[in-house]
């Protein structure tokens, strides 16, 4: 242990936020972020919804426990807790289907580089590969194989790339999170604006992108 | 389709998230601590006020388990006041976002906020932003309007008209005004969307999230649809002034346009 693990635990706001509370918040954070932005975000390598998917497991057994239990008292508890577990497990789902049709959508853009693939989670990656397979094959089997070997590929890049990518260049909504400079590129002229915490701001996606990243902003 | 909606959140889905606000209610019931996913609830015990999320306090509401305390934003005096600064003080801008520094909160004791909006809290510790700022709880302050106004207080009012001490259509009549009011500004805004000079950044400060909703895919639309009939001109804009870097030395400006790519390199 160390100064700083001391200080730390004696600094209040450091307990300030309980660890369920924070779970919400960047779950919450991620699904908005996944939902607004143009391209697929990095899948949370904190091991964040590893966490919360145990803890809708126990709270899940937890509520098969209790339905044995037919007292008043705790039917309401019941309620309360399927209640918000359903809250839950609506921001899990709608999170991975945002992902997963973001994938649909460009599965080869994502599968081209390391560092794109480094962005889906082992799942995801699973599946785009032998969705893209199957889709491969049955393309093949369908009309690709009369064509002639050269024009077979579904990733030529001569010419006019084959291969669609989303468009990094449209506009989101971010908030800022921090006092920052915000840089911002426009048609007739770049620009750049000192940013204020809880600013909302119009910008696109490609210079949004750092603030959001180094987190000093959230899509809204 | 996995998912069939837009990009950006929908109506009911910022009306699910504006359901994860605090709000204070004074329970009429004994309840024990529930041990939910997002932490334990304080038990209830009546009259001490507890700060609980919108969708539990309407839950006990429905059952007359409990009272609302509405927040004291939404008084009609502090609507009055909104509504005017709205019209008279700034009729160009929205009204300023509620304060998220150094705001103590009952609920925890010691605990003030963060203070100042600069901290290096790079440290692992997550920046709570709206619906979790306990903005519509009873220790919010009056006169600013939060995140999620719209939201909360049209819950309020449909579903706990009797815990806002009879006002309900002289508050549903402000919320109205404050509706029209910003509405009018947000289609104003339009014009500088896409005006010259605005260099791609566009500052919309205290807007609201239904508003957002509303206007998302129209605002997006003009600046996605200019930049595209400008695309032209941008990227010849951009070689000119790549060329004047080139000119004048090293290009020391660097190009925003590496900057993009350089991003997506960065492999993360």
């Amino acid at each position: 242990m160390d100064i700083d693990d001391i200080l730390r635990e004696v600094d209040p706001t450091f307990h300030a936020v309980p660890q369920e509370k924070r779970n919400l918040q960047e779950l919450t954070r991620a699904w908005i972020a996944e939902r607004s932005a143009p391209e697929l975000l990095p899948w949370p390598a904190d091991g964040l919804f590893e966490r919360v998917n145990d803890s809708i497991k126990r709270q899940i057994e937890k509520v098969e426990e209790m339905t044995g239990d037919m007292d008043p008292k705790t039917n309401f508890a019941l309620i309360v807790i399927q209640t918000e577990l359903e809250r839950f497990k609506y921001l899990v789902r709608s999170y991975l289907r945002a992902r997963i049709s973001k994938i649909d959508r460009h599965t080869l853009h994502y599968l081209s580089t390391d560092a794109l693939r480094s962005r889906l989670s082992e799942m995801e990656l699973a599946y785009a590969t032998r969705h893209q397979a199957l889709l491969h094959n049955h393309y093949l089997s369908s009309f690709l194989s009369s064509f002639p070997s050269a024009l077979q590929n579904l990733n030529d890049s001569a010419g006019i790339n084959m291969v669609e990518t989303p468009d990094l260049e449209s506009a989101v909504f971010i908030r800022l999170l921090k006092d920052t400079l915000v840089e911002g590129r426009g048609v007739d002229s770049d620009g750049a604006m000192d940013g204020r915490e809880s600013d909302i701001v119009i910008l696109r996606w490609a210079d949004a992108k750092s603030l959001v990243e180094n987190g000093s902003a959230e899509l809204v | 389709m996995a998912l069939p909606l837009p990009l950006g959140l929908t109506h009911s889905e910022v009306a699910f998230l504006a359901e994860m606000e605090l709000v204070t209610v004074v329970p009429r019931q004994r309840l024990e601590s529930i041990d939910l996913l997002s932490g334990k609830t304080p038990p209830l015990r009546p009259p001490h006020r507890t700060d609980l999320p919108l969708w539990l306090a309407l839950l006990l509401k429905k059952q007359r388990r409990a009272n609302i305390v509405p927040p004291p934003w939404m008084h009609p005096a502090s609507l009055a006041d909104i509504v005017h600064r709205e019209t008279k003080v700034h009729p160009q801008a929205f009204s300023e976002p509620m304060p998220t520094a150094s705001r103590a909160r009952q609920s925890e004791p010691g605990y003030a906020g963060r203070i100042g909006g600069s901290g290096d809290n790079n440290s692992g510790e997550v920046i709570l932003s709206p619906p979790f700022q306990s903005n519509c709880t009873s220790a919010a302050p009056a006169g600013y309007l939060p995140y999620h106004w719209l939201e909360v207080a049209e819950a309020l009012v449909t579903h706990a008209s009797d815990d806002l001490g009879g006002n309900t259509s002289e508050i549903r009549g402000l919320l109205r005004d404050l509706v029209e009011v910003r509405a009018a500004k947000m289609r104003d805004s339009a014009e500088t969307l896409g005006a010259e000079g605005q260099g791609g950044v566009v500052s919309l400060r205290g807007v609201g999230a239904m508003e957002l909703a509303e206007n998302r895919g129209f605002v997006l639309g003009v600046v996605d649809g200019v930049r595209k009939i400008g695309g032209a001109v941008e990227t010849a804009r951009r070689e000119r002034e790549e060329e004047m870097d080139l000119g004048g030395g090293e290009g020391g400006r660097g190009g925003y346009g590496g900057d993009g790519d350089s991003d997506d390199d960065m492999g993360i």
